[in-house]
């Protein structure tokens, strides 16, 4: 047992002092890390918070274009460093998050509790199929789902029913726990000889996949986080996803901004090792009841030094719950009151 | 289950009878015993007293250390050189061992920050960093945040793990003291975690009071 620890240890450190090449210029073949047991190593603690900012459909102006040029990248690049400076001058410029909350106080939230793009990155849109990178028509039945869907937002909820899986702490779903959102960004890749454990940082769920080609669990054993199972092609981790719980969670950053999946959803990631710092992701998104064709949405989890995943006790903390259900309730009595007179 | 030995008691008998009973049991401690300080032992038998609406468990609130290990519920343990994960079907609950060079707690936590080594053929796990929420057991058993729990993971057979865990709070025990328990493993083929989110069954208790009404 403790000697092959050590084994391993040694290759995960040549790992690391490995060259990293530019994403967009690979002129040397990367040689695949492999575990003691010759999988690929995918292991490490990775980040999404190089994508903060990235637009998750594609505008317009892109077109077919999966990378930003060199001139939208240096504008960009400004954006980065504007938004990130918020830390030290405690300045809200009118850009992405900030600019987002308009008609919301912005002011109330504290600058520190976001985290920031470290650096720029080269993509136009997380979704990179269908080409032009937006999410595909619904399905007739979906867009009579959406005309009746819940309104999460800027409402008074009656109870936390009216609240979406996040604001309740319960879950945030395969694809919300990974796509890049303002904070708690991390991902962690564990791997055992027959099973690779993926780890996210918030709400702090966790995947443990066989790769040992066992069925799914039965169609009644529905979950949240659905039922994984995994396999390898070439250096490639597949992991299919199904057993899904439908009419909760979108396919979006948190799992709440979308129309709910069906319980037919699957989804296919693809997990590539491009370096020693970058693994390449993607999720494909198939959901026949949904979506009139499958999608897919594509990033890099990056090895930033000194990351570390804390723990996002989100239930235990969620004053957040108990704040928005006083408040409405309090509104309520202030309504009545006022109406009395 | 409670760590030390008990009769058997009830629970609240009108909603689910039976159901909230606990069989009598000799417990796990060593010496039978927790060592409260006289103070601290009120505080448990308060909490025992008021443990249907105190027990961090009735809020599906994180376990902690050493509780995880005990829980009705299975965990994984994914072993990698430089980490061993370990993930609890109870409420999501998981936590990493770091399994390199020890590094201090950055922040006090629900399951606490662990740092491993190996001796011998057994896994030892210290673990600080707690914050004073999550309970020991369902009878009220609490620590502070001063808590300090060194687990031992030995496996004797391929079916079972000996597990050992020295637990010390100065605030709250006149001295450190032991569990020792075995964890049998799931022998099912294909045996996985299953998902328990309990969110959804605490949140009337937890915010009933403002649902419109």
């Amino acid at each position: 047992m403790k000697s092959l620890s050590l084994i391993v240890l040694g290759l995960a450190a040549a790992a690391a002092f490995a060259q990293t090449p530019a994403p967009t210029q690979t002129t040397k073949k990367y040689t695949q890390p492999k575990t003691a047991w010759g999988d690929p190593d995918l292991q490490g603690v990775f980040s999404t918070d190089e994508y903060i900012g990235v637009p998750f459909e594609r505008p317009a102006k892109f077109g077919t274009r999966k990378y930003l040029n060199e001139q939208e990248l240096a504008e960009r690049a400004k954006d980065v460093d504007d938004l990130a400076s918020v830390h030290d001058t405690g300045v809200r410029p009118d850009k992405g998050f900030w600019k987002n909350q308009h008609g919301v106080d912005a002011a109330a939230v504290p600058p520190q509790w976001l985290e920031y793009a470290p650096r720029a990155s080269r993509q136009t849109s997380l979704v990179v199929d269908p080409p032009d990178g937006h999410v595909p028509a619904l399905t007739p039945a979906a867009e009579e789902r959406r005309a009746q869907q819940k309104n999460y937002f800027n409402m008074r909820p009656a109870s936390w029913l009216d609240l979406t899986m996040y604001d309740r702490c319960i879950t945030r779903g395969v694809a919300g726990s990974i796509f890049p959102v303002i904070y708690g960004n991390g991902t962690q890749i564990v791997q055992e000889p027959g099973f690779v454990a993926i780890r996210n940082e918030m709400i702090h769920e966790t995947r443990i996949i066989p790769l040992d080609g066992r069925p799914h669990a039965p169609a009644t054993q529905r979950m949240n986080m659905g039922d994984s199972r995994g396999h390898w092609e070439g250096n490639t981790l597949v992991v299919e996803t199904t057993n899904y719980i439908g009419g909760h969670n979108s396919i979006s950053v948190n799992g709440t901004g979308g129309i709910p999946y069906s319980d037919d959803l699957v989804t296919v990631e693809r997990f590539t090792r491009a370096d020693a710092k970058h693994v390449n992701y993607e999720m494909r998104i198939s959901d026949p009841p949904t979506y009139t064709k499958p999608w897919t949405v594509a990033f890099e989890l990056t090895q930033e030094p000194g990351y570390e995943i804390f723990e996002y006790a989100c239930h235990e903390g969620n004053y957040g719950m108990r704040n928005r259900l006083s408040a409405a309730r309090a509104e309520e009595k202030e309504e009545a009151a006022a109406k009395a007179k | 289950m409670d760590l030390q030995p008990h009769p058997t008691y009830g629970g609240p008998y009108f909603q689910i009878g039976s159901l909230g009973a606990v069989p009598a049991d000799s417990g796990v401690v060593e010496g039978g015993e927790i060592p409260y300080k006289p103070d601290a032992l009120a505080k448990k038998k308060e909490n025992f007293a008021n443990r249907w609406k105190q027990d961090p468990e009735v809020k599906c609130y994180m376990p902690g250390i050493p509780r995880a290990t005990y829980m009705p519920y299975p965990f994984q343990i994914v072993q990698s050189a430089n980490v061993i994960l370990m993930s609890y079907e109870y409420a999501s609950a998981n936590r990493v061992i770091n399994m390199a060079r020890p590094r201090e707690a950055s922040v006090d936590t629900w399951m606490g920050t662990a740092n491993g080594h190996w001796e011998g053929e057994t896994l030892v796990v210290d673990n600080t960093g707690f914050n004073d929420q999550s309970w020991l057991d369902r009878a009220g058993d609490f620590h502070s945040d001063e808590l300090h729990v060194v687990e031992r993971y030995t496996r004797v057979d391929p079916y079972h793990i000996q597990y050992e865990a020295t637990i010390e709070d100065p605030q709250v025990f006149s001295k450190p003291w032991k569990i020792s328990l075995p964890l049998y493993r799931r022998v099912e083929k294909n045996a996985q975690l299953g998902e328990f989110k309990c969110v959804e069954y605490a949140e009337e208790l937890l915010y009933g009071d403002l649902r419109k009404k």
